[in-house]
């Protein structure tokens, strides 16, 4: 940042702590280069949470703990979907789609209401009818209670700085910690089955709709709440008649990320038995069947896609643009007539008309893909593997001695991030390596390092020249769309059967997960750079290069860099999804715990990737502060 | 415009007698921000300076012992820069804000130790506020922003929309009631927010700096709007501006506000010809004074004459008849003579200036 005056400083002044850090690091190096990381801590944190696990398996029909809280908690939750799921398989089918459109059309939004019938409809003719209502009597539940907790939960937190402040960590460490790793503990405490999947989608989506409510209930302009208090309203009817109304477009954003993310977790929920889409992805991802994965995953696309029409109508308080009372009525009519004669004929579950069957030429284009590609690709894979990964792993686990690494990431993040969180990143490395997770660190974070590079070489670039050109960007869309709303183990299947298992599938899947908002977000900046500022440089005679390397990416640094910490965040989620496709390191240990109730050793794989999860995020932050131009005074 | 008579009729019929008790009464109010109100308001009022205080105790006086009463039907204009503690003023007057120290009364009524039941009362019978940034609800259409505070008091729907209707008629939006109010102009916004607040027809209005965020041309058409309702409705005005111009154009008496407390307080042409400080001095310096100042204003004792001008005449106006003929003109108010203008007099102020 600032430069120290050097004019009576000889080389070897400025230099000096530099070299004697060199030469203390090359000592230690030398000392300690073979040992591999004491595991001090690993029995003490591995044994008790062990034989808590072990004794919540035998307690869980007799300790109050899990007769008085627990065990109804799990079967209130089990008890709600499994209603949702019995009445919509008790319906006869059609009504379900007619259903939907008569309630988003109530309020005229005609458009969504055929939008939301069309995509309920989808998975009724490729044969995935039952699994759906499955999935989307889960994912209603567990949308429905985000709402019903979030919303409240962030209007207080608007009204309440100290509220705020004590949620934000938590909410951080929910958005940072990949979903991954609560499945484990939440085993202990619910046991197997849909309400373990419910809650953990519940807790991986709720940050969102919290936080954009508070950020809608403090944007709403200070004059509009001294309007309606001027008018004598009490606080309550401030908040409901002016507040929230004017929040709700924000609320409504929150929701439609809450919705994307508990979409993003369906298909791991299936992991504990959640069943559903997630279960047949899973299924397909173990038989290497795309086309049948792609039936299915567009299927979860369309859950998500008609609870955000549906979400977004039920906030539609617009009265004025109602149907009249008699289309209603008719409408309730027609509905009940048509569940009454669905009933007599038995009319219940969807005709058959497709199966995924109808998907398998995908099927023949990969296989096709492989016979003719799979001697290259194969060959990419081996370069990465052999040639990247494996070298640069073992160069790390087992040519540098530990205290060197940490010494060195340390003085890098406090370089970025002040001493904070440079201690903060020794504590974590530290205690990573005393609970014997060092080694698997090192490998998930040297894949997250490979996947990131690649993938910002890759969104960087897309990105400006999104910004800069609006053909490339529509040309870009559609593509973004898909890899964002498609569950990521589905285009992993294509990959591991083009890549073979391994450390490769992960970093290709990561890097097209991860490009999304890294395209997005740098094209945001390229386009948010003032149009003044441009044509300033332009009067200059600058020419468009100077202008895009001196104005442009300049003052688009900042939101890059925010791109920049989401691609991180990303790649370092789908690494250790990875796990389930042969990516091995703390990915693997996940599955391994979670299939295997290795509570204690679970615990110590969650606790490493969450602190992995927090040094990343808060020194990639740091690194966007640090583009940021000096604040106003 | 569209008047509905009737309604002006109406405005005029129960707008409040003229009493001797003032509408609205502010005395001693002190604003301070900071973590030490108390001992900021000791400080300052022992005779430290701003900055001293802000020096010795962290907190910033916003407003400092500002006091004066407002009769009923009058309007009182609060003119200041921004910084000079106008907005938090009028904002401790109307509880927006907590004053520190100091009581605001409302018909004679301690409106400050009012608790949170009665000050909802009061605010729900008797005031309005009118925002610089509109402060409408972008949600509401056009016709439900207007009758908000009858919504607030459980008025029914149908009868809120009547009033509703009504109003925005008589501010000139009807055709748009049904509008979104950001898909109006800025001048139609403020129209509205002028509409809702009279559509609650309260007898005091608070207006902050409603047109400074309105291109000029539309500053000057809701001047008059003001002015034209004002003739009619006859409601007691406090006016928050930063345009000297506007203050005096719509004030009956203007305050000069500077780093929170008033520099001098009084009509428009005590101002200009007594400016208390040179503070007050150099926003008057700019003010054509014989658009400003009237008959009443110039006049020397004399008698009758053939030719005559009413006391509220513009000396601006005066300036054909003299030149024209030399001879002196009587003044006169309520049909009596009160005095007389020659072209002296008119040279002796186009002098000063």
């Amino acid at each position: 940042m600032t430069t120290t005056p050097t004019s009576d400083r000889t080389i070897l002044n400025r230099f000096g702590p530099y070299l004697v850090l060199l030469a203390v690091l090359i000592a230690v190096q030398l000392l300690v280069s073979a040992e591999s990381f004491p595991a001090l801590l690993d029995d003490f944190l591995k044994d008790p949470i062990d034989s808590l696990g072990a004794w919540g398996q035998v307690n869980r029909r007799t300790h109050p703990l899990f007769t008085q809280f627990f065990a109804p908690l799990t079967n209130t939750v089990d008890f709600g979907i499994t209603t949702i799921e019995d009445i919509l398989t008790w319906l006869p089918w059609y009504v379900i789609p007619a259903g939907l459109f008569a309630l988003i059309a109530r309020r005229r939004r005609f458009l969504d209401a055929t939008v939301a019938a069309a995509v309920m409809i989808y998975p009724g003719l490729v044969g995935l009818w039952e699994p759906t209502l499955e999935t989307l009597a889960l994912m209603s539940f567990a949308v429905f209670a985000s709402a019903v907790i979030g919303i409240p939960l962030g209007i207080w937190a608007a009204f309440r700085p100290r509220v705020e402040a004590a949620l934000r960590p938590f909410l951080d460490i929910m958005q940072t910690v990949p979903a991954f790793v609560y499945f484990l503990p939440l085993l202990v405490l619910f046991g197997i089955g849909k309400t373990n999947g419910a809650i953990a989608t519940i807790i991986y989506a709720l940050p969102p709709v919290v936080r954009l409510t508070t950020l809608g209930i403090r944007q709403v302009p200070a004059q509009s709440v001294e309007a309606s208090d001027m008018f004598g309203a009490s606080a309550s009817q401030t908040l409901f008649k002016v507040q929230i109304p004017t929040a709700m477009p924000t609320i409504l954003a929150g929701l439609s990320q809450t919705i994307m993310m508990a979409l993003g977790i369906v298909v791991l929920a299936a992991l504990v038995a959640a069943g559903g889409l997630g279960g047949l992805v899973l299924q397909s991802l173990n038989q290497r069947t795309t086309g049948r994965g792609i039936a299915v995953g567009l299927a979860i696309v369309a859950v998500a896609m008609l609870l955000d029409r549906v979400g977004r109508s039920l906030a539609d308080g617009d009265r004025t643009k109602t149907l009249s009372r008699g289309a209603k009525l008719a409408w309730a009519v027609s509905l009940i007539a048509g569940v009454l004669v669905g009933r007599w004929k038995e009319w219940d579950t969807f005709p058959t008309v497709w199966t995924t069957r109808i998907f398998d030429p995908i099927d023949t284009a990969v296989d096709w893909a492989i016979a003719n590609w799979s001697q290259y690709t194969r060959a990419v894979n081996d370069f990465v593997v052999g040639d990247i990964v494996v070298p640069i792993r073992s160069f790390l686990i087992d040519t540098v001695a530990w205290p060197v690494l940490i010494v060195l990431a340390t003085y890098m993040v406090w370089r970025i991030a002040g001493p904070k969180l440079a201690a903060f990143t020794a504590a974590a490395m530290a205690t990573i390596g005393l609970i014997g997770m060092w080694d698997l660190s090192i490998d998930t974070v040297v894949q997250v390092m490979i996947g990131v590079i690649i993938a910002i070489l890759i969104a960087v670039p897309l990105g400006i020249m999104a910004g800069r050109n609006a053909r490339v960007e529509a040309v870009l869309g559609p593509i973004l769309d898909g890899l964002q709303t498609i569950p990521s183990l589905v285009y992993i299947i294509p990959v591991v059967t083009l890549f073979t298992l391994g450390p490769m599938p992960g970093i290709i899947a990561s890097v097209l997960y991860a490009i999304v908002p890294g395209v997005r977000i740098t094209a945001l900046g390229i386009q948010n750079v003032p149009s003044e500022s441009v044509e300033a440089s332009q009067t200059f005679g600058a020419t468009r290069v100077q202008t895009m390397l001196g104005v442009r990416i300049p003052l688009a640094a900042p939101t890059i860099m925010a791109g920049i910490n989401q691609v991180i965040m990303m790649v370092l989620a789908m690494v250790i999804i990875a796990g389930l496709v042969g990516g091995g390191a703390l990915g693997f240990e996940t599955v391994r715990a979670l299939t295997r109730n290795l509570y204690g050793h679970g615990f110590e794989v969650g606790l490493s990737i969450a602190l992995i999860a927090m040094v990343l995020d808060r020194s990639t932050q740091a690194l966007a502060q640090r583009f940021q131009p000096p604040a106003a005074t | 415009m569209v008047l509905t008579d009737q309604w002006l009729h109406y405005l005029a019929m129960t707008s409040s007698a003229p009493s001797n008790q003032p509408a609205l009464s502010a005395e001693h109010i002190w604003k301070v921000f900071g973590s030490k109100p108390e001992r900021a308001v000791e400080l300052a009022e022992s005779g430290e300076s701003r900055s001293d205080v802000l020096a010795a105790t962290g907190c910033t006086i916003a407003v400092r012992d500002v006091s004066f009463a407002v009769k009923p039907g009058e309007t009182f204009v609060v003119m200041g820069l921004s910084g000079s503690g106008k907005s938090t003023l009028i904002r401790c007057v109307a509880r927006l804000i907590e004053s520190t120290k100091g009581t605001v009364n409302v018909d004679g009524e301690d409106f400050t130790a009012m608790n949170a039941n009665q000050l909802r009362e009061v605010r729900r019978k008797k005031l309005s506020m009118v925002f610089q940034h509109f402060g409408l609800f972008s949600h509401r259409r056009v016709i439900d922003n207007a009758c908000y505070g009858l919504e607030i008091q459980g008025v029914p729907k149908a009868e809120r929309h009547e009033r509703a209707l009504e109003i925005l008629g008589v501010v000139g939006l009807s055709g748009f009631e049904y509008h979104y109010p950001q898909q109006l102009s800025g001048g139609m916004q403020q129209r509205v927010g002028l509409a809702r607040a009279l559509c609650v027809d309260p007898e005091i209005l608070f207006f902050d700096e409603p047109f400074s965020a309105l291109d000029p041309l539309i500053r000057r058409d809701m001047q008059d709007e003001l002015i034209r309702l004002q003739q009619t409705m006859k409601r007691t005005i406090v006016f928050i501006t930063h345009d000297f111009a506007e203050a005096i154009k719509l004030g009956d008496r203007i305050a000069i506000m500077k780093d929170g407390a008033f520099d001098q307080v009084g009509t428009a042409a005590e101002l200009i010809r007594n400016p208390a400080t040179p503070y007050v001095r150099e926003f008057t310096e700019d003010i054509p004074k014989a658009k400003v100042l009237t008959a009443r204003d110039i006049m020397t004792s004399g008698g009758d004459s053939s030719r005559r001008v009413e006391s509220s005449a513009t000396v601006y106006s005066l300036v054909p008849l003299l030149l024209n003929d030399p001879t002196p003109i009587a003044v006169t108010e309520d049909g009596f003579v009160i005095g007389q203008v020659d072209r002296e007099s008119v040279a002796t102020l186009m002098d000063e200036a």
